[in-house]
């Protein structure tokens, strides 16, 4: 079925032939268990610098878990287990002896459903930020305005910062999820399936978001949506039964995918 | 590497690149039997079976626009990617070369009309064996398309070198029957335009060839092909020396 | 033809079935609100200012002054131990134990105990309150209010942690997962996101703990005991409306029953109370949720 696991080759993690940018997470032969199970088999993959990598594959191919073990955010559940390296700036963060802190304030993540903290816009913001950092009132002020500019929310939420956010739209929680997420000023931002739940005007805001924020922010997206890979990301992963079966530029990826499933997958020809 | 033998999830999608494919073919068959006629047109001096040659050139118009309108309807709901989007693309511009081709052969016949109102003269036979090469790759690379042979397409993309080769031994042909005698100028002329349009049928057969490589491979046939048309050069003003 | 017979066939099965069940529905309802019209009629009646004012001990001219104070105190104890205890508990299931075998295990347990028969817990904390203390203070202090809010706590408890452990649960798992990505600690994470989500969810699972202990009658009789004047102090035997209403049913006398109906009433009414203010806070919370 898969051909390149018949040769014995995992695809080469080199996105096309010339590297993009520096590398910003090296993922070395990773492998990753879930109650045994054997999850992702031996991903390699160099991701790019303040670039937009989206991994795209079917449901159950691992791209989600891949996209877990970045922040280790897979640990808080039990019977899990990851082999391999993650190399972020120069640190492997599988070490149990990287700090989560650290790993946590490096990387942000933004989740399929938005979920904002049952608080006021505001603190919803400033919740994340109050554990890293001890911020004078003007300094948090001006910090969580700063994240929701970032995420082109403050317009429509400033004079509504003391009231709830679960009374905000689907599409701007998310935004305001972003925020919270940006306002810890990470390196890395991790988006998982983010527009999954919302409309397309709001779907497009936030792939303009992800357009603004990739000159700051290394952004790895996972998404069901060939699309929306195609039009924000600049490199794309697909991923198939736990393996990376191709990884390169958007635009090859989309004209023309050197490996037939690949090619399968995106056509809609799967099954 | 041609993306996929296997069929779309959606049923409907390959029903639609299929009527795509159907289109086009049927757009070049007609292409090629107009080009036919037209050359038979030349050679039976017909005024009014040339003048239908002329109007059923409609046909392949309206067949242009059907395809054009059918590439716009699966862009717009089938989002087509990959291979799906270069067979569109390829369909949208191998239709654009056939409906060119389809252009010279009612160019052909047009210019048969005045040629008919002249004595005949002996060169006009020369251009049936034009008309044929070039028939045969438009027949060869529609064959290519249908089946989405790019081996098949290649050999059709280096077959032309003759065409070009024969159109510049005609070309010289004529040159020389005006200079032998003046009256011939009036028909050579004329033949020597009908004699470009079938060399131009075949550029445009290379065209949907590579259009093929691309649709095929998903990257451009670069190899540089020796251009074999040499009338434009500076040599041709010498005549009778075989330039090389 | 052969259609309408189809549909006609469809149409009576229907109606056979709507009727059957709605027959069934009201037979139910009917008792609950006979139930409740027999309450409100005996009850009301009955209701005068003497019952507030005066205690047990007067027996047919007396009032419930001693019974609704040793039920507030009796409730308050049981509700005040089973709360911090439920709350814990219920947290350490949903948030540390969950999906470990220990933790399955203590909720299947405390569905045990959920459905225990109250006085199973009376005499469980007869044997474990009342007979001790006996021994320990030379027979001065037996049956205690004290030992009625522990047997009432054990009744209150399992509902409570049932409810925290549900409450929690449904919490979306992404909420936990995007504040610990933020680097919140679990503790952190517990106490200012999950308690926020699931507050109005506990506090209703509390309130209807309550409810449910505010009519026990049965644990009372062997932990409380029964006192005919109004003591606060919960070392005291303490009297409360169950019981009373319990011993009023069982005397001769217009005047006992006609007490025992406006304590029935008290209590009715408590419990209604109770179940609407739940309600009420679980609606407010539905609606801040969309």
């Amino acid at each position: 079925m898969t051909e390149s696991a018949a040769a014995g080759i995992h695809p080469q993690a080199t996105a096309a032939s010339a590297p993009i940018a520096p590398t910003k997470i090296q993922v070395r032969d990773l492998h990753f268990y879930y109650n045994g199970f054997h999850a992702l088999k031996g991903i390699n993959m160099d991701i790019p610098e303040k670039k937009v990598t989206a991994i795209i594959g079917p449901s159950g191919c691992g791209k989600s878990t891949l996209l877990r073990i970045f922040n280790r955010i897979y640990a808080i559940y039990p019977k899990l287990e990851a082999k391999g390296e993650i190399i972020l700036d120069e640190e492997n963060i599988l070490d149990t002896r990287y700090s989560m802190n650290k790993l946590r304030s490096k990387v942000g993540m933004v989740f399929q459903k938005p979920v904002p903290f049952p608080m006021t816009i505001f603190e919803n913001v400033a919740y994340g930020i109050r554990h890293h950092e001890r911020l004078s009132r003007a300094d948090m002020d001006i910090r969580v305005e700063q994240a929701l500019r970032s995420a082109a929310l403050w317009d429509e939420v400033k004079d509504k910062l003391k009231q709830n956010a679960l009374g905000l739209s689907g599409g701007q929680q998310q935004r305001l999820c972003i925020a919270r997420g940006i306002a810890l000023k990470p390196e890395v931002l991790l988006l998982d399936e983010p527009t999954s739940a919302l409309d397309p005007i709001a779907t497009s805001r936030i792939e303009q978001l992800v357009e603004e924020l990739k000159s700051e922010y290394t952004i790895v997206i996972v998404t069901h949506n060939m699309q929306q890979a195609a039009r924000c990301s600049d490199l794309t992963a697909f991923m198939y039964l736990g393996e990376l079966i191709e990884f390169d530029r958007t635009e090859q990826i989309f004209t023309k995918p050197s490996k037939k499933q690949t090619e399968d997958y995106i056509t809609g020809r799967f099954g | 590497m041609s993306g996929s033998s296997k069929e779309h999830i959606i049923k409907s999608y390959d029903d639609e690149l299929a009527r795509l494919t159907g289109e086009i073919v049927r757009m070049g068959e007609l292409a090629v039997s107009q080009l036919e006629s037209a050359i038979d047109v030349v050679e039976r001096r017909d005024e009014r079976a040339a003048q239908r040659v002329v109007a059923n050139d409609d046909a392949i118009d309206l067949l242009e626009q059907e395809i054009s309108h059918d590439v716009v309807r699966l862009l717009a709901l089938r989002a087509p990617i990959a291979s799906d989007l270069r067979n569109v693309f390829a369909a949208l511009r191998i239709a654009a070369d056939i409906e060119r081709i389809g252009d010279y052969a009612a160019n052909v016949a047009k210019r048969s009309i005045p040629l008919s109102m002249v004595a005949p003269i002996a060169p006009t036979n020369g251009l049936g064996y034009l008309a044929e090469l070039a028939a045969t790759e438009v027949r060869e690379v529609l064959l290519a398309y249908r089946d989405r042979d790019a081996e098949r397409a290649y050999q059709v993309w280096k077959d032309d070198a003759d065409l070009d080769e024969a159109y510049t031994g005609y070309f010289r042909q004529l040159l020389t029957y005006m200079m032998e005698d003046p009256r011939n100028i009036t028909p050579c002329t004329h033949l020597l335009f009908m004699a470009k349009n079938i060399e131009r049928v075949g550029d445009h057969a290379t065209n949907i060839a590579e259009n093929i490589w691309y649709q095929v491979h998903g990257e451009p046939l670069n190899t540089q092909r020796s251009k074999r048309d040499f009338t434009s050069s500076p040599e041709m003003t010498k005549l009778g020396t075989k330039p090389d | 033809m052969n259609n309408d017979t189809l549909y006609l066939r469809r149409r009576i099965t229907n109606a056979l079935a709507l009727g059957l069940s709605t027959f069934a529905t009201l037979i139910g309802l009917a008792f609950l609100a006979w139930i409740l019209w027999e309450t409100l009629r005996q009850g009301v009646s009955a209701i005068n200012l003497n019952l507030f004012t005066k205690i047990t001990a007067y027996g047919e001219d007396g009032g419930l002054l001693n019974a609704m104070v040793g039920s507030l105190v009796i409730n308050f104890i049981g509700i005040g131990i089973a709360t911090p205890i439920g709350v814990l508990a219920g947290t350490w299931l949903a948030e540390y134990a969950n999906r470990t075998k220990l933790g399955e295990t203590i909720r299947f347990l405390n569905d045990i105990l959920l459905s225990a028969p109250s006085i199973v817990l009376g005499m469980f904390v007869y044997t474990i309150v009342v007979l001790p203390s006996k021994t320990l203070t030379d027979g001065s202090t037996t049956y205690s209010g004290l030992a009625g809010g522990i047997a009432l706590a054990l009744i209150a408890l399992p509902v409570i942690v049932r409810t925290t452990d549900e409450m929690l649960r449904l919490v979306p798992s992404t909420l936990r997962e995007a504040a610990l990505s933020l680097g919140v600690p679990q503790w952190k994470l517990t106490m200012q996101v999950l308690m926020r989500s699931a507050r109005s969810g506990i506090i209703t699972g509390i309130l209807l703990a309550l409810a449910r202990i505010s009519g026990e009658t049965a644990p009372l009789l062997f932990t409380a005991f029964g006192n005919l004047y109004t003591t606060v102090n919960p070392m005291d035997k303490m009297a409360s409306l169950p019981q009373v209403i319990y011993e009023y049913a069982n005397q001769a006398g217009d005047s006992i029953h006609a007490l025992a109906w406006a304590g029935a009433f008290i209590i009715t009414m408590f419990v209604l109370i109770l179940s609407l203010l739940a309600r009420l806070i679980l609606s407010r919370n539905k609606v801040s949720h969309d």
